[in-house]
């Protein structure tokens, strides 16, 4: 299966944030409880519209709360190699 | 499993019954030998709005059944219970596209037939079959895709 480069600290986060749950943080940003599994998992990539409103949630910059590794991007490497 | 996954799952199970449905009437024809315009046309009327019909009612059915089960475990009455975000939106494009991928086959293959010699009939049945075919591959690709995360 195909790993997404956007990685995430939404554990931690939740951890940090009065050990809030799963369940909780999917209501306080609108979507299912299974959409923030698949987002913490890297399953799934979030929209622009929904990682800030995640990033709202914890009251931190979108930066802590995503990040982005291009050594993993297929697209870099061929940049590389040419 | 999500409200989507069961909602997904009920649709799955009655395009199942109907596609049975017809494949055993159509098998039956074939082996009297009453495959004739007026009684296929009559079955495909029969199957297309069963489609219509029963998705309708069992989409009703599973949306009252899983509201009044969710409210009793919950003891909550009056929150909104089954939303659609935009992971439920993409994977329901992805299984659309599916969809459209069998039935645009579906559709070559029928007009195929129909070229190489088959009578008109053969590729209506057929293209009836796909049509069910490909919204049951939509709905199964819908749940394997539920099922691994996305």
């Amino acid at each position: 299966m195909e790993k997404r480069q956007v990685r995430n600290n939404i554990r931690k986060l939740r951890f940090h944030h009065d050990e809030m749950t799963q369940e909780q943080l999917a209501v306080k940003v609108g979507v299912t409880r299974q959409t923030i599994i698949a987002i913490e998992s890297a399953k799934y990539a979030p929209s622009l519209d929904l990682a800030f409103r995640i990033a709202l949630a914890f009251g931190v910059p979108l930066g802590e709360v995503f990040s982005y590794d291009p050594e993993d991007d297929p697209n870099q490497t061929i940049n590389k190699i040419s | 499993m999500s409200y989507q996954e069961k909602n997904i799952t009920v649709s799955l199970v009655s395009y199942l019954l109907i596609v049975s449905y017809y494949l055993v009437n159509l098998f039956q024809m074939l082996k009297e030998g009453e495959l004739v315009s007026s009684k296929l046309f009559g079955l495909s009327a029969i199957v297309i709005l069963a489609t219509i019909i029963v998705n309708i009612i069992a989409s009703i059915l599973t949306n009252i059944v899983l509201t009044i089960v969710e409210a009793i475990k919950d003891q909550k009455y009056d929150e909104p219970r089954f939303i659609a975000d935009e992971r439920d939106r993409l994977i329901g494009l992805k299984g659309m596209r599916s969809s459209y991928i069998t039935f645009s086959v579906g559709v070559l293959v029928s007009v195929l037939a129909f070229a190489f010699g088959q009578p008109p009939l053969v590729m209506v049945s057929l293209i009836i079959f796909f049509a069910i075919a490909a919204e049951i591959i939509g709905d199964i690709s819908q749940i394997y895709l539920y099922r691994r995360g996305f």
